[in-house]
């Protein structure tokens, strides 16, 4: 007991205040990061808001309105396809390979760790460009496949970093000699014994390209375009047709995303599974 | 014996990585080898020419490097010097719980860019605008016909939103590398803050400081979404005019599109080759 207030009347007395040009900073970096934010979900049930600074009255109308939107949810509908799609083919492209190369194929990781930042090298429109060009045949043709295909190449970094960053921290290799002196082939390891370890990783990852996708404007644009309206097409659409349903639409748009990050945030503090958790004696 | 069934093992093992070195291939590599080879080629008659890039030289595209290159820059400083700031106060902030939380807002807003972030600037920086009609009720300040969002300047805006918490990303890390230590010896032989910074911050700061620069004109240099919402043709900027070519808005013989579209992937390789330098110099100090 004694010891207790001993601690806390040290940390009382050493807690250290922030500096004034700190809270200046914060408060600056705050404040530009969120007024947009918050001016758009205010937009979006503002009656009439071109006058004055804050709105002169409050409706719902506008959501109602968003919601009879003839494409609203085959727009939904259809960003949920691609986004899934996305993660789930970069699921299952990206683990095995990522696996393979750490346990199998150290060499390799340079050339897998180069082919990661390619894409940040070439600009969406210039992926767009070229796939345009090049697969310019049916039935690919500014197919949803091809954006599909395009997707990945955009967001496969975003599952990349995760994977191997959970993969080091399981000691795969211990594990899969583990598993494997005990009689389990290759893909016994990978499902049974790595996969449910490197969860919380492959989650974070699946989330990020998951948003990433649903957000998506300029490779869907570019390459189907009308063809496989997605909710960023009907946003940049309404954009110019009515603001007020537009603001609805991104207060949509921002509140999936914070959603996601929430999530990915949460998934990340479950912590991952190193080797020592599981030596360790309880 | 020993050496073939090792090279015999090595090679089978790379036909692990075949499935995605395929897909990488296919729709990543391929194409834009194609691309590159298209700039090349005359269409008609299928010779080769470096007419498309020849072509390149009019005010048009001229314009649209230029104005591309300016943005990007600009908004990349404003980023490096006021992310670096608020980065240094969200390091030097003594709560623990703030710095997770205001780090975690930064991750967040950095992936804002697009459709739904040009509105938003638009609900606030538009003509009726929440800053604007703020100024002009309480500061007599009438911020249009001279300013509007639709433009250069207003593009900054909104790409200085994403570009500031990028940076602030980027540069937390790295100030992990100025031991305090040195601060308080450099104290001690009688330096002040100004001097500590000037001649041992900044220059440990410095590769960070280059990675982060890059990065941010890179960012803003390939950015389509948010300049097609709010500029659209008021101003040529060279991801907008390789999507009209895309679209088929423009009747332009497709060779100059790419011939635009390599000479971006030049300045963006040239980018991400100088990031990753830089990254690995900025490594140094982390570690030790």
């Amino acid at each position: 007991m004694m010891k207790k207030t001993h601690d806390s009347a040290i940390k009382s007395e050493r807690r250290p205040r922030p500096a004034l040009w700190q809270i200046i900073c914060i408060v600056l970096f705050l404040f530009y990061m969120l007024l947009p934010i918050i001016s758009t979900y205010v937009f979006s049930i503002a009656k009439r808001w071109d006058r004055t600074i804050l709105p002169e009255g409050y409706t719902l109308d506008f959501y109602k309105r968003a919601f009879q939107v003839s494409y609203f949810g085959s727009t939904l509908r259809n960003s949920f396809i691609l986004s899934l799609s996305t993660a789930l083919v970069i699921l299952i492209i990206i683990v095995p390979t990522v696996y393979w190369v750490h346990t199998r194929l150290t060499r390799a990781k340079p050339l897998l760790d180069v082919l990661m930042i390619l894409p940040f090298g070439i600009p969406m429109v210039v992926l767009a460009l070229s796939l345009v060009q090049i697969y310019n045949f049916p039935p690919i043709a500014r197919s949803p496949f091809l954006l599909i295909g395009a997707m990945v190449v955009y967001a496969m970094p975003f599952m990349y970093r995760p994977v191997v960053n959970a993969m080091q921290a399981i000691d795969a290799n211990t594990l899969t000699e583990a598993g494997q002196s005990l009689g389990a082939n290759v893909f016994q390891v990978l499902m049974q014994i790595i996969i449910p370890n490197i969860l919380p990783g492959i989650l974070s990852g699946g989330l990020l390209v998951f948003s990433t996708v649903f957000a998506e404007y300029t490779l869907t644009s570019l390459i189907v375009g009308a063809r496989f309206k997605t909710f960023p097409l009907l946003l940049v659409e309404y954009t110019r047709i009515n603001g007020n349903v537009a603001a609805t639409f991104s207060v949509i748009s921002f509140t999936i995303a914070w959603l996601a990050s929430i999530l990915i945030l949460w998934v990340g503090s479950k912590g991952q599974h190193t080797t020592a958790d599981t030596i360790r004696v309880r | 014996m020993i050496i073939k069934a090792k090279s015999r093992k090595a090679r089978s093992a790379w036909l692990g990585l075949l499935p995605f070195l395929l897909f990488c291939l296919v729709f990543e590599i391929v194409p834009v080898l194609f691309l590159i080879r298209g700039s090349f080629i005359e269409k008609s008659s299928g010779a080769l020419t470096i007419q498309h890039y020849v072509d390149l030289n009019h005010p048009l595209y001229i314009n649209s490097f230029l104005n591309s290159i300016k943005l990007s820059g600009l908004t990349a400083f404003i980023g490096v010097v006021l992310g670096t700031f608020i980065g240094y106060a969200i390091y030097r902030w003594p709560s623990v719980h703030a710095r997770e939380i205001l780090t975690a807002l930064s991750d967040v807003t950095t992936n804002f860019a697009g459709a739904p972030l040009a509105f938003a600037f638009v609900v606030v920086l538009g003509m009726n605008g929440v800053v604007t009609q703020f100024l002009l009720q309480y500061f007599q300040y009438k911020l249009y016909p001279d300013f509007s969002i639709y433009s250069f300047t207003g593009l900054i805006f909104a790409y200085v939103y994403f570009q500031l918490p990028l940076m602030v990303l980027l540069i937390l890390p790295a100030f992990a590398g100025i031991k305090k230590e040195w601060q308080e010896s450099s104290q001690s032989l009688g330096a002040n803050t100004f001097q500590f910074w000037w001649n041992i911050g900044i220059p440990i700061l410095m590769p960070s400081l280059i990675a982060g620069f890059t990065l941010l004109f890179a960012n803003a240099f390939g950015a389509y979404a948010t300049a097609y919402t709010l500029v659209q043709s008021n101003l040529a900027l060279v991801t907008l005019q390789i999507g009209y070519m895309i679209t088929g808005e423009v009747r332009q013989d497709v060779g100059v599109g790419m011939a635009m579209a390599v000479l971006s992937l030049i300045i963006m390789s040239l980018g991400i080759v100088i990031y990753q330098i830089a990254t690995l110099r900025a490594h140094r100090w982390s570690k030790s």
